[in-house]
């Protein structure tokens, strides 16, 4: 996992980079808060970002503030780090959109902790934002399943009632039969693939989280 | 021979159509409405004994429908018959009154069976 450290004193980012980097972290680093902000706009920007409280160019804050307002296409995990005088200034930072913060001097073993729940917190994130885009998948290929069991039925019908009126000797019997059989078969999909968002609403019916349930029923319906 | 008549609700002139030739051709005499608040003026003025009734309709819905039939015309037996099988749920409509419940595209066989095991039914209970 990538993450940002923003700290315009070297040697607190030198002994933050050797620590995370130790951890398995892959890093980034700004030395003030315009570097950081470039930083969190590029495509590939880290999910995780450490920035100082006091920094030249943009505060800490004020980074979280305006990440906060803009409309960003992924998670972001905002820690700060505060020094012993602005401790006050912890309900600003988490009220400005921190999502925690580390007081300097930091202890090396909350640190990594506090990485590792920001760390958690991101990985829940990015499962919600899959299953409610698998969601609105599910619920669009209800409503096309509904749409194409209109005509589907008329066809349907039609063969069938052509079906009837005609000998089982007729040239067209065997031709109606494939038409009809193969109607049917589309018939079944549509069925199936209404089953899989039935799913979806009995959670919500049920109140009860069955998650699990609609993975297992897509996974079947991607066999 | 008392005449059967047969009502159908969907709000698809095609589906309406299919049905209707479906029905008339097993000698049935049918007619079609496009809502449920038309089906529910018909029902006033001449009451059906045998429904078939889309459930995704414009306005009121079809379980509305059947619940208000059901209610003012208890000895009518109704079939639902849906695109949209997510949607609403089998014990919603059975609890609304429906007989039978489904799902499009259907085999007119099993609809004409409907038909033929609820006029029985009915002739059934006139007897009684």
């Amino acid at each position: 996992m990538k993450i940002l450290i923003a700290d315009d004193d070297f040697t607190v980012r030198t002994m933050l980079q050797a620590v995370l980097k130790k951890w398995g972290y892959e890093l980034v680093s700004a030395a003030d808060g315009h570097e950081a902000w470039d930083a969190l706009q590029q495509t590939d920007a880290p999910q995780l970002a450490i920035l100082d409280w006091m920094m030249p160019g943009m505060t800490g804050p004020e980074i979280c503030r305006k990440l906060r307002a803009q409309e960003r296409t992924g998670p972001l995990y905002l820690i700060l780090l505060t020094s012993k005088d602005e401790r006050e200034n912890i309900i600003e930072g988490l009220e400005a959109g921190a999502d925690d913060y580390v007081a300097k001097p930091y202890d090396i073993g909350e640190l990594k902790a506090r990485v590792q729940v920001g760390r958690r917190i991101l990985k829940l994130q990015h499962k919600l934002k899959k299953r409610e885009k698998l969601q609105g998948v599910l619920e669009m290929a209800g409503a096309v399943c509904h749409e194409i069991n209109q005509p589907l039925q008329v066809v349907s019908g039609w063969a069938e009632m052509l079906l009837m009126d005609i000998a089982e000797s007729d040239p067209n019997y065997a031709t109606f039969k494939n038409i009809k059989a193969n109607v049917d078969r589309i018939g079944e999909l549509t069925r199936k693939i209404m089953q899989i968002s039935k799913y979806k609403v009995r959670d919500y019916m049920g109140g009860k989280s069955k998650i699990i349930d609609i993975d297992k029923s897509t996974s079947k319906f991607e066999e | 021979m008392t005449e059967k008549k047969i009502l159908v609700v969907d709000d698809e002139k095609q589906i309406r159509d299919i049905f209707e030739k479906a029905f008339s051709g097993a000698g049935y005499t049918v007619q079609t409405v496009e809502s449920a608040e038309e089906a529910l003026e018909i029902m006033k003025k001449t009451p059906f004994s045998v429904l078939f009734l889309d459930l995704n309709l414009p306005g009121m819905n079809g379980i509305e429908l059947c619940r208000q039939i059901s209610k003012n015309w208890p000895m009518a037996i109704s079939h639902a018959v849906t695109g949209y099988a997510s949607l609403f749920e089998i014990h919603d409509c059975r609890e609304a009154g429906f007989e039978d419940y489904f799902t499009k595209p259907v085999n007119l066989s099993d609809l004409l069976a409907a038909a033929e095991h609820a006029f029985k039914k009915l002739e059934r209970w006139k007897k009684r």
